[in-house]
């Protein structure tokens, strides 16, 4: 009843709501407001605030703190926090890196096939003009909320999932340097996946301004839906930050002796650099959704030219989070891209200082071409050359890594497994959406294509072709060290191939739609589009349909999958140098680095010495 | 390499190329070009193109080749040559984008200031953008308004844009010009027509409920025949409109020409179509055909529902729209200022020609 878990977290939901509900009650019944149940501050304070927080506290997110900051005596660390042994602990807040590295993959997917229902209804819609399957409002609600549960419920936090499992490993680290924070992290995502699907259920209807909620229609013309996203916005950027802190701390402290900078894993560059951008960029579109959420409940004018508010304000500061944001959405990428180069290509990494030269680049550069998304949106026209400057430029390092990846390949012995394949159809479909990218780049061309299917084409090959298949890679890729067991290739195979073609009939045609004028998020068309349209849908559904083996595949493999050796791919990295999965603090005794991690064919090279263990003994196979 | 690895390698590219090109030239990728603007953003989007079809046949090239012939065995976990870099390839696929991206800027930047440079016998006409509806008007001309957007062809036109509510967006794509139109301030956009002829005009930027369906047309005619269009224009907008619009050429959004003491239906009719009703409702008088709101052809039947006479409920229904709300329909949509927007005659010209066209619908249906 009142220990930490499920059950003291439900009633703390509902006496934390009850809280906030009294004191809205109470004040505005204090101050004479009429009328006392307004819905709007009701619901934030209560439902988007309070009962979540009650809801953190009851599952004992806060236990140490509160002992800590009450001046009791704190419980002394005895590890119970870390591990799972059943699958009961993964629904507790749990220290483990490797355990919530699960509990984010596992949690992200879930919204994942919630955001991938909701496209297929939006595809549902826009098979023949003229449908009316969904009111307005609801329609509206489909592609705002599949956009903002992709983005910020399955593409950041499954990039974080990956990175929580694999980066201590890689480090030679127990586990990361705030594991209480971590698992607070963690414990924020269903909060906000959950306020952005709830908003479907309030009067009104979901938000239904589009992921990006410009002002001033998501701040003034909306159903109380919007300020779900808005709220949903910072527990989910609340998470990414603290994440991203935990990382940074880790990475810069927590490497094992000999393991310079020089010697990370591309991962943990990769890693290293996405944290410093969230920790730089999140706070501003925290701001942004704050500033709009006021304007809407408590009539400020941030936004709101009447009251002396700037609207494009909005998309300044929306855009330099939101920026940097795609880059969040990639460098994780780039970095399994890497990994699984590397290894199924048996070559060291091609010019690897390069490489993480060029995503610091990218850091850098990233932060001075937020407006390129605003060439058309009546900001002061000089902008407009130096920041296509700018977005052209960063072709650059983009392409010394596609080009590194492909002199990697060159002359290897390749192993076309499931994650190598994902891997070659990630640099496919990336060069496809990173070209589309140079053309919304150069401002006439942008003049043009922009708000149209052009844009949704790209953000998909961008996105879906680029981030989502480096999450699919590396999910067969590190699949046997987390779970123990390998995944079925055949179905592995069968699941790329249906992907990768559903995922080209669905999105290429969207460039020509948008080139011939149709504008993105609409519920209908001109007639001369249905046919395009028609095929788009037709695609999609088989796109859709394609998940259901990788669901399946994971499934099944998890409980009844081929027992995996330490390190089936024979990689050089530290976490397949222990047992799979690795023990509950990762290596025996902290590993010594001796040298790069991507020394394949060098005579004699080793990435690390680690104390006779536990993992030489288990090695199944000799290298 | 050994020459054989060349010639296949070049091959492939080739061949992925010819197949780029074919994607690239056989669908129809553009509208046709009916502005001076849009043949050189074509010539833009021509000139990158090419440059990524040759990156994408390297890329593809490199790839395909790699796959057929670098294949290991599947239990030969043997490791391959072990090559770290390579500083002069490294330089070299640095520098090559470099100049690429270089003349695409330049060649970007040069379109960019000549298309947006105006004549000096430029056209000025004033848009208005609300939900969802585009007005345009004429200051040339006393400000007359039309629902669609008429211009002269051959002549430089810049449009003044404003919106009374959110942000919306300007996208005609035969003139491949595009630009937010934004509450609070005036944008402008540049156009020069080269083809007569009609062409959708729409909002690209998402606006409410009714987007889908804000959509118009621009309407390019030969420069004698604007004038004469103008001069009709003139003539039948010029009694009521002489004392008001003389000095209201600067704040133009929401003056129309609209007569404000007749009470007749063309002057409800008028005021209808001005103010975007037909974005969302439907109504057979209108020609309008939206589905946000309620159907109000079915006004008789809605009042009844209400409990309230016909001429009273509708009133109401447009100075305080969530009054009450027809059952299936959201609240909150219809924008609560019309009492404000509109003038007392505006008003009842437009309640009185709500009731005519319902009560016709009544009998009919």
């Amino acid at each position: 009843m009142l220990g930490p878990g499920l059950f003291r977290a439900a009633w703390m939901f509902v006496l934390f709501g009850g809280i906030g509900f009294g004191l809205v009650v109470l004040t505005r019944w204090g101050a004479g407001w009429h009328p006392i149940l307004l819905l709007e501050p009701l619901v934030l304070v209560a439902g988007l605030v309070a009962a979540p927080i009650g809801f953190l506290a009851g599952l004992g997110a806060f236990d140490y703190w509160v002992y800590y900051a009450l001046g009791y005596p704190t419980r002394a660390e005895d590890h119970s926090g870390h591990g799972a042994k059943s699958w009961r602990d993964y629904f507790r807040v749990n220290t483990d890196h490797k355990v919530i590295g699960v509990q984010y993959l596992v949690t992200t997917i879930f919204f994942f096939l919630a955001g991938g229902m909701l496209a297929m209804l939006v595809r549902a819609q826009l098979a023949k003009p003229n449908s009316h399957y969904f009111d307005p409002q609801t329609y509206n609600g489909l592609f705002s909320v599949h956009a903002a549960l992709m983005i910020f419920l399955f593409i950041i936090p499954a990039y974080a999932g990956l990175a929580n499992f694999v980066v201590p490993l890689m480090l030679g680290a127990p586990d990361m340097a705030f594991p209480r924070l971590n698992a607070l992290s963690f414990w924020l995502l269903p909060i906000a996946g959950i306020m952005m699907l709830s908003s479907f259920f309030m009067p009104g209807g979901a938000f239904a301004c589009g992921w990006t909620g410009y002002a001033t229609l998501c701040s003034q013309h909306q159903p109380i839906g919007a300020i779900f996203f808005n709220q949903g916005v910072q527990w989910a950027g609340a998470s990414s930050i603290m994440t991203a802190l935990n990382f940074l701390v880790t990475i810069i402290t927590m490497r094992a002796p000999g393991m310079t900078f020089w010697r990370l894993p591309l991962l943990v560059w990769a890693n290293f650099t996405t944290s410093l951008l969230v920790v730089i960029a999140t706070p501003f579109i925290a701001g942004s959704q704050f500033f709009s959420m006021f304007d809407h409940v408590m009539h400020t004018s941030f936004f709101d030219p009447v009251g002396g508010g700037y609207p494009l304000g909005y998309q300044h500061i929306f855009w330099f989070y939101s920026h940097p944001a795609v880059y969040i959405m990639m460098l994780p990428g780039f970095g399994i891209m890497s990994e699984i180069i590397a290894v199924f290509s048996r070559k060291p990494i091609f010019g690897y200082r390069l490489m993480a030269l060029s995503l610091m680049a990218i850091v850098v550069l990233g932060f001075s071409v937020w407006a390129h998304h605003m060439f058309v949106s009546g900001m002061s026209s000089w902008l407009r050359v130096p920041m296509m400057i700018t977005t052209l430029l960063i072709a650059i390092p983009t392409g010394i890594k596609i080009f590194s990846w492909l002199a990697t390949i060159w002359g290897g012995k390749l192993h076309l497994r499931t994650p190598m394949l994902f891997a070659l159809g990630f640099l496919s479909m990336f060069v496809i959406g990173g070209l589309s990218g140079v053309m919304l780049g150069a401002v006439p061309i942008d003049i043009h294509v922009s708000q149209t299917y052009f844009i949704v084409a790209h953000i998909h090959y961008v996105l879906f072709g680029g981030s989502v298949f480096t999450i699919f890679a590396g999910i067969y890729y590190w699949f046997p060290k987390m779970t123990g067991r390998m995944y079925d290739e055949r179905l592995g195979k069968l699941h790329f191939w249906l992907t990768f073609i559903g995922f080209n009939l669905t999105f290429f045609p969207m460039h020509i739609l948008g080139t011939e004028g149709m504008p993105r998020r609409v519920a209908t068309y001109l007639p001369k589009f249905a046919d395009l349209n028609m095929f788009i849908s037709l695609a999609s559904f088989g796109l859709g349909a394609s998940t259901i083996i990788f669901l399946y595949n994971m499934i099944t493999s998890w409980r009844f999958g081929e027992i995996a050796p330490a390190n089936p791919w024979h990689a050089m990295t530290l976490e397949w140098q222990v047992t799979s999965p690795p023990p509950t603090f990762n290596f025996d005794e902290i590993p010594q680095v001796v040298g790069s991690p991507y020394e394949y064919g060098v005579p004699g090279a080793q990435h690390a010495i680690l104390a006779p263990s536990k993992a030489r003994e288990m090695e199944e196979v000799p290298v | 390499m050994r020459r054989g690895s060349i010639v296949a390698l070049v091959g492939i590219a080739l061949i992925a190329g010819g197949v780029a090109a074919a994607v690239a030239l056989l669908p129809t990728w553009l509208p046709e070009t009916a502005s001076r603007e849009a043949g050189r953003i074509h010539f833009v989007i021509w000139f990158v193109v090419v440059i990524c079809i040759v990156i994408f046949s390297v890329v593809a090239a490199v790839m395909i080749y790699s796959v057929l012939n670098f294949r290991a065995a599947e239990d030969d976990w043997e490791d391959g040559p072990p090559v770290h870099g390579h500083t002069g390839l490294e330089i070299t696929w640095t520098a090559i984008p470099f100049v690429i991206v270089t003349a695409i800027a330049i060649v970007s930047a040069i379109v960019l200031s000549r298309n947006d440079a105006q004549a000096k016998d430029t056209l000025r006409i004033n848009v208005t953008a609300q939900q969802f509806e585009f007005t345009f008007s004429y200051p040339d001309a006393k400000n007359i308004t039309s629902p669609v957007l008429r211009l002269p062809k051959d002549r430089s036109v810049e449009l003044y844009m404003r919106s009374l509510d959110v942000i919306h967006s300007l996208f005609v794509p035969q003139f491949s010009q595009k630009e937010d139109i934004v509450p609070g301030l005036v944008t402008q956009l540049h156009i020069t027509p080269t083809r007569t002829g009609t062409f959708p005009l729409e909002c690209t930027e998402l606006c409410g409920l009714g987007h889908s369906l804000m959509r118009t047309q621009a309407i390019v005619m030969e420069p004698s025949a604007f004038d004469a269009w103008l001069k009709q224009q003139k003539k039948g907008a010029a009694p009521p409109a002489s004392s008001t619009t003389s000095t209201s050429t600067t704040t133009s959004t929401s003056t129309t020409s609209t007569s404000t003491t007749a009470s007749s239906s063309a002057a409800g009719l008028s005021v209808f179509n001005s103010y975007g009703c037909s974005g969302c409702h439907t109504l057979t008088a209108a020609k309008a055909t939206g589905t946000v709101g309620p159907n109000l052809d079915k006004l008789v039947a809605y009042a009844k529902q209400a409990k309230q006479p016909l001429e009273s409920f509708v009133h109401e229904s447009i100075v305080s729209p969530d009054a009450y709300i027809q059952p299936g329909y959201p609240k909150g949509v219809m924008p609560p200022d019309f009492a404000q927007k509109l003038n007392p005659g505006q008003l009842d010209a437009v309640v009185t020609f709500l009731v005519q066209s319902a009560q016709q619908a009544g009998k009919k249906g």
